[in-house]
């Protein structure tokens, strides 16, 4: 399948030439592991703390949410790139080639979450350096974890910009939707505490079975058990790769 | 001789704009045949729907021999496109925007690659081919573009503008490229311009649309036929609309500007003789030129209207160029 590796290489090399980018997509996950991880870690410093967390200090108990959060944020956000080579024109390029299409949007999605979990693996080693327990055993299976949540958000992105015109209006649904997915995802604040009402929101978001899961091989507690953490994680994926299939291949120019 | 385009009836319609009614043309195996009209005439909807990036609301088209309907995908093997604006991945280089195409039509290896360093040296742009497309003047960008679009060797090249928004350098060169290229490979080309003096320069037949309509087609010189081996534009003293009643004019037509068009045989001998009568009946003629017919002259005569004074779309058009120069 040419169209599939080229539109992964495209990706690829797209977000390395891209300099500002790939410093960009660091700053944000590190600002919120260190200001708002090292600042709380210090408030829960007392015995009873660990309880909260699943046994571990909370530096340790939100790391795994600030990898699925930096999976997650740059995958969602990769789907604007379509919106800028509709503007641009080389989505024109794939429209009229003879290649699948399929496999056209399969291979960016692709490219575009091994890119995203570039950025994953990178903030993940780094909260090593200041979670005292977390269990590097873990990290191929948390990886695993994160390719699946950037398939899915990936996928939703794509199929978000190509239902839009402007990146202005992208950025807007986008910010409107990031924190309440990550607040309502477990990464900050265990589940099991929230607000029933919270509870069933935080039920339905995709984020929470990425971080739940993760937090399973990084710590070794979890809410929810393991198979069912990755089977709706890689269900939901599945859906919106489809709707994101289906919308592309729909796909005209205006 | 076969033909490689066969158009019947084409129509599209978006909302409750009809932007082509009825368009049916024939386009010969290695022809080059130009769309000729203002901006908004439904030139840019055609090519769509030719190279199946829009679905025509009625009326069918065969392209290369296959149905664009039915066909789509085979059609799309067989031609190559540059579009009005860039499709150009402007963060890449100029050697991966070949590679990816390449690749994505198929090829790939060594093939591949040395296909891309033929096309990158032909059209001149070797020296820059680890260059991002970004940094690109708009010249250069419209020839990667071209290059590109000939990398996979298509049977059918279709032309949006090809010049639009160049220095007549620049325009120059690119004709070169696509007269090289068709002459080599028996290209069958069809390009869409608003440039008469390209039409007429380059293509062997030309159809004009306008309003989505085609209103006239054939040989550069058959459509000027229809105005008159020489043409003379008279404007008379109180903007009388009174023909010109002589055996010498062969065809006469108001034009909203106030203007009578003429079409004379010989314009040097034809206006002494229009002072002369315009003496005997009592006209003044207040101001008067003459030149050989031109296409804007039969798009003129057909419209009543000049071919670019289209105001509507000037917007259009600058945004466009700023689009493709990418600043």
């Amino acid at each position: 399948m040419r169209a599939f590796t080229t539109l992964t290489y495209r990706q690829i090399k797209r977000f390395s030439n891209a300099r500002s980018r790939v410093v960009g997509s660091f700053v944000n996950p590190i600002i919120w592991l260190v200001f708002f991880g090292l600042g709380w870690s210090k408030v829960f410093n007392f015995p009873m703390a660990k309880q909260i967390f699943g046994g571990v200090d909370y530096l340790s108990f939100l790391a795994p949410g600030i990898v699925a959060m930096t999976i997650f944020s740059s995958s969602f956000i990769s789907g604007i790139s379509v919106i800028w080579d509709k503007q641009f024109g080389f989505l024109k390029e794939i429209l009229v080639a003879p290649s699948s299409r399929k496999a056209a949007i399969v291979g960016r999605i692709v490219g575009d979450s091994l890119t995203s979990l570039l950025q994953g693996i990178i903030i993940l080693l780094l909260t090593f350096t200041i979670a005292e327990s977390l269990s590097p055993s873990g990290i191929p299976y948390v990886l695993f974890i994160g390719f699946i949540l950037a398939v899915g958000f990936a996928s939703f992105g794509v199929s978000l910009a190509l239902k839009m015109t402007s990146m202005e209006g992208f950025q807007m649904v986008m910010s409107f939707l990031m924190l309440p997915l990550l607040f309502l995802s477990g990464a900050f604040y265990p589940i099991s505490a929230m607000p029933s009402w919270m509870q069933i929101l935080a039920h339905i978001n995709p984020l929470t079975y990425a971080v739940d899961g993760s937090r399973y091989f990084l710590i070794g507690t979890s809410n929810f058990p393991i198979a069912m953490d990755i089977g709706i994680l890689a269900l939901l994926s599945l859906i919106f790769l489809g709707v994101a299939l289906y919308l592309f291949e729909r796909a005209t120019i205006d | 001789m076969e033909n490689t385009i066969e158009v019947e009836n084409l129509v599209k319609i978006f909302g409750d704009i009809t932007a082509v009614k009825n368009v049916s043309f024939k386009i010969k195996k290695g022809e080059i045949f130009a769309f000729l009209g203002p901006n908004g005439a439904g030139k840019t909807t055609t090519i769509n729907m030719l190279t199946t990036l829009v679905k025509p609301t009625e009326g069918n088209a065969r392209v290369a021999g296959y149905d664009i309907r039915a066909d789509p995908q085979k059609v799309r093997e067989k031609i190559g496109i540059v579009f009005q604006d860039s499709s150009l991945d402007r963060d890449l280089t100029a050697y991966d925007n070949m590679l990816i195409h390449g690749r994505i039509y198929g090829y790939g290896g060594t093939a591949l690659r040395e296909k891309i360093g033929e096309l990158l040296r032909f059209v001149e742009l070797e020296k820059f081919k680890k260059k991002i497309v970004k940094t690109f003047s708009g010249g250069m960008a419209r020839r990667l573009e071209i290059a590109k679009a000939l990398l996979h060797e298509p049977e059918v090249l279709f032309l949006d503008e090809p010049t639009l928004g160049l220095d007549p350098q620049t325009r120059t060169r690119i004709w070169e490229y696509i007269t090289q290229m068709k002459e080599e490979h028996e290209m069958t080309i069809f390009l869409t311009t608003h440039y008469m003096d390209e039409a007429e320069q380059f293509a062997e037949r030309i159809a004009i649309i306008d309003h989505g309509e085609i209103i006239a087609k054939g040989t550069p010189d058959k459509l000027k036929k229809k105005v008159g081996s020489d043409v003379v534009y008279l404007t008379v003293a109180n903007g009388k609309k009174k023909c010109v009643d002589a055996a010498f004019v062969k065809n006469c037509t108001f034009l909203p500007d106030e203007r009578i068009e003429l079409g004379v045989e010989n314009a040097g001998e034809a206006i002494p003789r229009l002072f002369e009568l315009a003496e005997q009946k009592h006209f003044k003629i207040v101001n008067v030129s003459y030149h050989k017919p031109t296409l804007n002259d039969v798009f003129l005569h057909l419209t009543g209207r000049e071919i670019r004074e289209e105001r509507g779309d000037s917007f259009e058009m600058v945004r466009a160029v700023m689009r493709r120069r990418g600043r």
